[in-house]
């Protein structure tokens, strides 16, 4: 872990991440003003398909929210967990991968 | 773009899955030889970068918004082996952890975005940066998410909660992104750019083999 630490694009690549995860709740505020609809919803209400969706599970931090929570704090602690988890996922997966 | 559950038929949602399934599988083998000390970071700074990135929904006035998928970008980035893992890491945590797509459709949402993506955003940008880099990165990252987009119209125009109507889920589709792909297409050249002048060594989708070379040093 040392080579990652002490390596410059890293290091300079963990502080794009920090900015990233700090501006997701702003983002999050600014998309919610104008309202928030993908095609795919849109193709679902043209044919009718908008209620069959049925989420089978929420997951611990449903829609990058914490439960209990306000929106702000609920988005900026999902942004910072998922990037986390992410990173340490995909460390983790290619650590193992390799040889 | 992400699919929920409900949205496809199960034998649609089966045959994403052995899509998205084979590519990730050969992905994984073809990876083992490109993964080294600075690569195996790579691979974990560009997933969760991608991570963050698609929680920044840009607001478009009008009531829509989009956000950066990115899946072009790894690519590019990292090559089409870790690029299918690095995307398969992201859509796989949306999904287990924030409920960003179902469980069922997992594999439909991987085979659009960790699969088609990266793969059509790869080739694009292979066939068309000897032209101009910067527009072949915008190329890959506009076209890609729009085939994505036809994917996923395609699979839920089959399915039955769509009533079958592949004649409207694939216009809506394949129109939405290839104009929200406009921002896709911007975002995966102006970050290419700065990573591409800043450290061109890392741009593994840069290398003239068809296969990155194992890592060398230590």
């Amino acid at each position: 872990m040392n080579v990652l630490v002490s390596d410059s694009w890293v290091r300079r690549a963990l502080l794009v991440l920090l900015v990233l995860v700090v501006l997701a709740p702003v983002f999050g505020w600014a998309s919610g003003a104008v309202g928030y609809a993908e095609p795919l919803e849109n193709a679902a209400h043209e044919t009718g398909a908008a209620d069959a969706a049925t989420p089978s599970t929420p997951g611990p931090l449903p829609d990058y929210s914490v439960p209990g929570l306000g929106a702000p704090f609920g988005t900026l602690v999902s942004a910072a967990v998922g990037t986390g988890l992410t990173l340490a996922v995909a460390l983790g997966a290619g650590r193992l991968l390799e040889r | 773009m992400h699919i929920p559950d409900g949205f496809l038929d199960p034998w649609v949602a089966g045959l994403f899955w052995l899509g998205a399934g084979v590519a990730i599988g050969v992905a994984g083998r073809r990876a083992r030889d490109e993964l080294g000390d600075e690569r195996t970071p790579l691979l974990g700074v560009v997933a969760a970068g991608i991570f963050a990135a698609q929680m920044l929904n840009w607001p478009i006035p009008g009531g829509t918004s989009a956000h950066f998928v990115g899946g072009a970008f790894a690519g590019i980035l990292l090559g089409p082996s870790l690029g299918i893992l690095a995307m398969t890491a992201v859509v796989t945590i949306q999904a287990l952890v924030f409920g960003d797509g179902g469980i069922v459709a997992l594999g439909g949402n991987l085979f659009a975005m960790a699969v088609v993506d990266v793969l059509v955003g790869y080739a694009l940008f292979r066939a068309f940066r000897r032209v101009h880099e910067t527009g072949a990165a915008f190329a890959a990252g506009w076209g890609a998410i729009t085939v994505s987009a036809l994917a996923v119209g395609v699979g839920v125009g089959l399915s039955s909660a769509f009533a079958y109507e592949l004649r409207v889920t694939v216009p809506i589709m394949v129109g939405g992104h290839a104009l929200l792909g406009t921002i896709e297409g911007a975002i995966t050249a102006a970050v290419y750019g700065y990573v591409a002048n800043a450290r061109p060594d890392l741009v593994l989708g840069r290398i003239d083999d068809d296969s990155v070379p194992p890592e060398v040093g230590l």
